[in-house]
């Protein structure tokens, strides 16, 4: 038997020497990596094990005042990607780039991007989600979403406002009660496996989403709908460049409706409604057409300013009142012309027919700028300006949607010089938004009460139970009742037998006062360019609703009363109907009902000579034209000579220019 | 020398016993945990691999009892058989009974079991090369006569091996028998040959056109973050595994990363997942037996009756270090990544049986020890 060497036994014993080493060696790498290490790779690992979900709320619904849907949910499904989980992401990018329809790179690119998860693309149908979802790729899932829908497209779109892509409110109601609407989103966390299976055990944990609170809108969507109507056909009528209608419970401050055209549809915010302009907008670069993107998201009636004209002689009128520094039987001389300031010469709009000697309510009714000029100069500027701020121009209204102005006015008494005291006495040199005036005249109806105009009432949880409700809100008493009674009483005539006549409704005492204004841009008045409205209230013995129709750049006449009256009146009729307020007819109406004349022919006669043949029919007409004198000729009437009409009903004539007038101004603009 | 009267037979060396039954125990409940997934994921049975696991493991207990009480000098007489047996299984591969998996040709199909004929490579070569170099006694430091010979052999069976594409083993097999070669006396000079040798072999088979591959597994493991979701995965996973079982790990079957994140998660990379599930204490008691059987294994071979017997210890002994270390190491990302199995403790039938049946080969040189329990190293008794 050979003996083993020493040489072996050495060696042997060398190699053991060796293990000790390599063991030494391995232990101190797992203390390593389990120990020192042990934090940080446990972090990865659990990164890689946990996925977490987010749950999206469901947003919550929009009402209207009777429970209307307005805004809702509907299932969408969006595509995500973990992109550490894709093995083979040019196949999966390929056949997704297929069944998806987009460019093979960007889904490429989706698919490697160094994020945890990436969204592919959101809003994808059922047909293509179940396609995918067949296929079962690693690392690619398919989670139901919610995506907002406006079941009736463009309708309200500018209360209503839109939402983003991830549900975030961007306009409208869905902006300013956004944080209601949206909810906390909820997360699922679970751990998987590698193929996205979940593991049995930690279970998984849900944090339920608390989902999104609906929101009770003051509007109602009935009057909404005849706002609408109302809006578009003013729109068309005028051809004008937008209309702006509101309609607000005087009472409470509740915006009962508010249409603006041309409009949106909000489940498309990025497209014209009109195809042509899309095409034009198709072709400009993004920063271009996100402007006008913003232009057709402004909401005019709260987010713009214009210069309100005779509407605004409510305010004058109030605070002669009030201040008492003239009463109902004051008279007021009207010779056409205020001419005792210095540099300037303002004129009626009725100067080429001067209202002459009238009491507090005619001049009201007249709308005679010569007789405001001295009401207001009679209250004096400190007072004026009071009123001004008193009736809640010149600040927010506090309405509850975004972006709201606050208007120009002047900022100090000593700032009015005796021009400006007289233009704004007639509304002009100052500039309010339509919410500031609807809730000025809302002030006249409700007696007395400045309101905070509101869109919403009350906040609903998951069960349509109510959480929250908002009341109405007082900002302060502008003037007393017993003003406000007087000045309702005013407004009726002024629309019986004044500038508002084609607010008229026969059974419903409407009052209402006209407006027209000529536009500024970039500072300066522009010829040719009005805008023209019409503020009412109805009933006037019991006001339920006040409504104001500014109609910007009406195309040929632009009187207050002729553009937005009618509309006006169209409006406040299917309302009170709607409404089922009882018509009560006098007995004059009554009269006028069975009673029919047949329009006469005024054509090519002078105006005196026109307007005293129809109003000895028992018609009236109306000669809005700015620019004519006394020796323009009637050029055309509506209704044309033949038709029936019904006693009290309106002839509207179209004016030659006549001879200009060089002495006039034109930039120191009335209404009529 | 190889005289078969009946010496004082002592008992096996006990360590070896009990460290082998424990290390096969463990590696029964940690395939049984590693596996669960893929078995319930693949055949709706989360025991698939476990109850085969068990089976081999039976069939190694008996093949280990077999060989501890065959007198190990029969070997010898037969080693060129066995050495030629086993080239033979090597080179079947390529005739039809041959088996691809995963890109691979390393398995045999008999029908009734696949069979990986690197593992009777390994143990053939380990017997033929231990009766060579006991042969060639102390002419095993003449060049010609020892180590061109020598160089032969190691050479034919790295290369069979090697053909399999499995680059692991092949290393394994080369370190196997230098150990052998180095302990029988190699002459030193040869070391710096051996290693050029090596270095060169290395270099051709990870650079060599078709096992690009290779090269980026071998570059990966500094930094396996760096490519997380390609060839780094493997060890990203492998080190997050360790990483969340802490000092005293997740719990036995709490494993996370067996969940299809570490491929075969109860084959090569099973180190991990005890790491996962045990945490350090429980990998340091595995290496720890690892270290206990191999210090035995080298005693054996020391305290060995004759050259031979002497030979075939430190053979078996290496080859247990070094695929253990080898495997320890790579799942730890200290060396480049290859694929080599956990000996007595990864799933695989035909490696499993192997290792126990070399393990009963040295428990019987063990019985054949010539100082009884006492050597200058061992303070131990059994």
């Amino acid at each position: 038997m050979r003996k083993i060497s020493k040489s072996t036994k050495r060696r042997l014993k060398f190699t053991l020497f060796l293990v000790t080493l390599i063991v030494f060696f391995l232990t101190y790498r797992l203390v390593k990596i389990q120990i020192i290490d042990g934090e940080s790779l446990k972090t990865g690992a659990l990164q890689q094990w946990t996925k977490s979900i987010d749950i999206k709320t469901d947003r919550g619904i929009i009402y209207d005042t009777k429970g209307r849907k307005l805004a809702v949910n509907v299932t969408a499904f969006t595509l995500w990607a973990t992109p550490s989980d894709i093995k083979n992401p040019e196949e999966v990018a390929r056949e997704l780039s297929s069944i998806i329809d987009m460019g093979y790179d960007e889904v490429y690119l989706k698919l490697t991007k160094d994020v945890h998860v990436e969204k592919i693309k959101q809003w994808i149908t059922r047909e293509v989600a179940d396609e995918i979802r067949e296929k079962n790729f690693r690392g690619i899932s398919i989670v139901d979403d919610n995506k907002r829908y406006y079941p009736f497209g463009s309708f309200a779109s500018y209360i209503l406002g839109f939402t983003d892509i991830d549900n975030n409110g961007l306009y409208g109601i869905e902006r300013a009660y956004d944080k209601y609407l949206t909810g906390i989103p909820g997360t699922w966390v679970k751990a998987t496996d590698a193929a996205n299976r979940q593991l049995p055990y930690d279970g998984e944990k849900v944090f339920e989403p608390d989902n999104g609170k609906s929101v009770v809108l003051t509007v109602d969507e009935t009057i909404q709908y005849f706002a609408e109507v109302a809006a578009t056909e003013a729109l068309i009528n005028n051809q004008a460049k937008s209309v702006s209608i509101i309609v607000m419970d005087p009472k409470t401050g509740d915006i009962l409706a508010m249409a603006n055209k041309p409009d949106y549809n909000p489940n498309t915010p990025r497209e014209s409604l009109d195809p042509e302009t899309n095409i034009q907008w198709s072709q400009l670069p993004l920063e271009e057409r996100q402007n006008r993107w913003y232009e057709m998201w402004r909401n005019y009636a709260i987010n713009d300013i214009y210069e309100p004209g005779s509407t605004f002689k409510i305010v004058t009128a109030a605070a002669t009142l009030e201040e008492a520094t003239s009463n109902l039987n004051s008279t007021y001389y009207c010779n056409g012309f205020i001419r005792d300031i210095p540099g300037v010469v303002l004129r009626c709009a009725s100067w080429f027919k001067p209202h002459g000697q009238q009491d507090f309510s005619e001049a009201f009714a007249n709308s005679c700028n010569v007789a405001f000029v001295n009401m207001a100069r009679e209250v004096g500027k400190e007072k004026m300006l009071e009123y001004i701020k008193a009736f809640g121009f010149g600040e927010l209204t506090g309405v509850d949607l975004p972006g709201e102005q606050r208007g120009i006015i002047p900022t100090n008494a000593q700032s009015i010089r005796e021009v400006n005291l007289a233009t704004l006495s007639y509304g002009h040199g100052i500039a309010v938004t339509p919410i500031q005036m609807i809730n000025a005249i809302s002030v006249v109806a409700n007696g007395g009460n400045l309101m905070t105009p509101r869109f919403a009432k009350s906040i609903l949880d998951e069960n349509n139970r109510i959480i929250e409700n908002f009341d109405p809100e007082l900002k302060r008493q502008v003037i007393s009742e017993a003003t406000a009674k007087e000045l309702l009483g005013m407004l009726e005539k002024a629309v019986i037998e004044g500038t508002g006549r084609k607010a008229y409704v026969p059974g419903y005492r409407v009052g209402g006062k006209t407006g027209t204004a000529q536009k500024i841009i970039d500072g300066r008045y522009v010829a040719g360019k009005y805008i023209s409205s019409f503020g009412g209230v109805a009933p006037v013995d019991d006001p339920k609703i006040s409504v104001l129709v500014i109609v910007d750049e009406p195309t040929g006449i632009y009187y207050g009363g002729t553009v937005a009256g009618p509309y006006a009146q169209m409006l406040i009729e299917n309302t009170l109907n709607y409404m089922e307020i009882p018509r009560k007819y006098t007995q004059e109406e009554l009269e006028n009902i069975s009673e029919v004349v047949v329009v006469p022919d005024v054509t090519g006669l002078r105006i005196f000579e026109a307007g005293g043949i129809i109003t000895d029919l028992g018609l009236k007409y109306t000669t809005e034209y700015e620019i004519f004198t006394n020796q323009s000729n009637v050029l055309d009437q509506y209704p044309a000579a033949g038709s029936e009409l019904t006693k009290g009903s309106i002839v509207d004539l179209y004016l030659d220019y006549g001879e200009s007038n060089p002495n006039l101004s034109t930039e120191i603009e009335e209404g009529n | 020398m190889k005289a078969r009267k009946k010496t004082k037979k002592n008992e096996p060396d006990f360590l070896i016993l009990i460290t082998t039954t424990a290390l096969v125990f463990l590696g029964i409940i940690m395939v049984y945990s590693a596996s669960w997934p893929e078995g319930t994921v693949r055949f709706e049975n989360g025991a698939y691999f476990a109850t085969r696991h068990i089976f081999w493991a039976i069939v190694g207990f008996i093949g280990m009892m077999v060989m501890m009480n065959i007198d190990y000098t029969i070997w010898k007489r037969f080693s060129p058989y066995i050495y030629i047996l086993a080239i033979v299984l090597g080179l079947l591969i390529w005739s039809p009974m041959g088996m691809e998996l995963k890109g691979a040709r390393r398995w045999l199909n008999f029908g009734f079991t696949t069979f990986m004929p690197s593992d009777a490579i390994k143990l053939g070569s380990i017997i033929f090369f231990a009766s060579f170099l006991a042969n060639k006694k102390d002419r095993v430091r003449n060049f010609f006569h020892g180590a061109i010979p020598a160089f032969f052999y190691m050479g034919l069976s790295a290369v069979l091996i090697y053909l399999q594409k499995d680059l692991g083993t092949t290393i394994v097999m080369a370190g196997t028998m230098g150990a052998m070669f180095f302990v029988a006396g190699m002459h030193l000079s040869l070391i710096a040959v051996f290693g050029s040798l090596g270095y060169i072999f290395f270099k051709y088979a990870i650079s060599s056109e078709g096992n690009e591959y290779r090269m980026a597994r071998v570059l990966m493991f500094r930094d396996p973050f760096q490519d997380r979701l390609g060839d780094g995965w493997q060890l990203v996973q492998s080190l997050y595994a360790l990483g969340s079982g802490g000092i005293l790990g997740v719990g036995l079957g709490q494993s996370r990363q067996k969940f299809f994140y570490i491929p075969e998660s109860y084959n090569d990379f099973i180190f991990s997942i005890i790491g996962e599930e045990l945490g350090l204490v429980g990998a340091v008691f595995i290496l720890l037996l690892y270290t206990i059987l191999i210090y035995r294994g080298v005693i054996t071979a020391i305290n060995a009756k004759d050259l031979f017997g002497c030979y075939l210890a430190s053979g078996i002994t290496a080859l247990i270090a070094i695929q253990s270390f080898v495997n320890i190491a790579v799942v730890t990302s200290s060396i480049p990544a290859t694929g080599i199995t956990l000996p007595l403790i990864s799933f695989g039938g035909t490696s499993l049986v192997f290792v126990m049946a070399g393990i009963g080969i040295l428990l019987n040189i063990s019985r054949y020890s010539i100082k009884k329990d006492r050597s200058v190293i061992d303070e131990g008794n059994n």
